[in-house]
């Protein structure tokens, strides 16, 4: 593969203006396929407006808990049981293991994400194989939870303890999820309430999103991106929370970390050779770690489209990952636990 | 993006690229960028439509 021009970060933000088109590629279609498919289950649950304002966890704040790299170097979840937080506690598909290890069951999960094989891998994925393994390295290359180092084992532990705690646990599932992710969600007993991810203007003429509302009856919720981002738009606009901290939800990697241990690392080498790959993602300075981050373009859209909607939120937002590259107006960047001091009672 | 993929070696003759069909590195690119995605969309200045509601 040749030289490209683009100097370091340079090619991360020329793709910066076409992600959205870019994710509508990737996963568009399958996420309405996905959407009709799922109606035959639409009767075992219910919709999410039935959450609105619905009072889990006590007072007006909520955390996050997402699965960035910071997890495993800064607990969230152990910060949680020190200060006895009685809030709400929303965790991400992929966060769910690691709040269950940690002892915390979340008032909510949420989950957004179409693809067909990886997000049940979250939940434990009961028809996992050695050679489903060795056909996707995509979770033993990411520095996410340690867990999934040893990953056939991870993945009984997974199975077992979401089996355990299923029945306890509220997912805002959402109807574009995949057919072997909503088969896992029905089999753990989990209370299920749907909802369709915004995949467009729903006020706009020949809205996919507004068919698809028309249709079902579910909520529409904007997702920003990602379900990370989506955990937090359900803590502002459904259950109506004043303060709303982050965890785990980085959107970068830390700056130690290789390449390959990234989540686009094949198709970036794919796009502009292992030698380009400088190009391709973005060192970012975190002023209140005093820290080096990267990111990539995915990740570097999921942080524009969240500052943005932050802007907008009716909820105060506190970034309290402590590392990533999340903070400009109206985020808060404060360490977890002194949020947590002011608001252990919710 | 074109300025993404070039040609490692010179080839003898003159490439003509034709101008009806796709290129392959025009395909070759699109479907790797398709893999760069997010994992759903994102519509600017929206949050949540509650069913039978209008605007919100």
């Amino acid at each position: 593969m040749p030289d490209i021009p683009e100097k370091a970060g340079e090619l991360a933000y020329k793709l910066l203006d076409i992600q959205g088109q870019m994710t509508w590629d990737r996963h568009g279609q399958m996420a309405l396929d996905n959407a009709r498919r799922n109606a035959a289950h639409f009767d075992r649950g219910e919709s999410l407006a039935a959450l609105r304002g619905a009072p889990l966890g006590e007072g007006d704040s909520a955390v996050v808990i997402a699965a960035g790299p910071s997890v495993k170097r800064k607990d969230p979840a152990g910060a949680l049981r020190e200060t006895n937080y009685r809030g709400t506690v929303i965790a991400t598909e992929s966060a769910i293991s690691y709040s269950l290890r940690n002892g915390i069951i979340p008032h909510l999960a949420v989950t957004i994400d179409p693809h067909a094989t990886r997000v049940v891998r979250w939940l434990g994925d009961p028809d996992l194989t050695e050679e489903k393994l060795k056909a996707d390295d995509y979770f033993s290359r990411q520095d996410q939870d340690d867990a999934f180092a040893s990953e056939m084992r991870a993945n009984d532990e997974i199975l077992e303890l979401v089996n355990r705690h299923g029945k306890d646990i509220n997912i805002a599932l959402s109807t574009m999820a995949s057919e072997a992710l909503v088969n896992r969600v029905l089999d753990s007993g989990m209370n299920i309430f749907w909802w369709n991810p915004m995949l467009d203007d729903p006020d706009g003429d020949e809205s996919v999103a507004a068919k698809l509302m028309q249709e079902n009856g579910f909520p529409t919720i904007n997702a920003g991106g990602n379900v990370g981002t989506a955990s937090w738009m359900m803590a502002d606009v459904l259950l109506e929370k004043k303060r709303v901290a982050l965890t785990g939800i980085d959107f970068a990697y830390y700056d130690d970390t290789p390449y390959f241990n990234t989540q686009y690392y094949y198709e970036a080498v794919e796009l502009v050779g292992e030698e380009n790959l400088d190009a391709l993602y973005v060192r970012i300075h975190n002023p209140f770690e005093d820290a080096w981050f990267y990111t990539d373009p995915a990740y570097l859209w999921y942080r524009e489209c969240f500052l943005e909607m932050a802007r907008d939120a009716d909820c105060e937002t506190f970034n309290c990952t402590e590392g990533g590259i999340l903070f400009g107006d109206a985020v808060t960047v404060v360490p977890l636990r002194e949020f947590l001091h002011q608001h252990a009672a919710g | 993006m074109p300025s993404v993929l070039k040609g490692n070696f010179k080839t003898r003759k003159d490439v003509v690229k034709s101008d009806e069909e796709e290129s392959l590195e025009d395909r070759f690119e699109r479907e790797v960028l398709k893999k760069l995605g997010g994992s759903i969309s994102f519509v600017s200045k929206k949050k949540v439509k509650w069913a039978d509601e209008d605007k919100s």
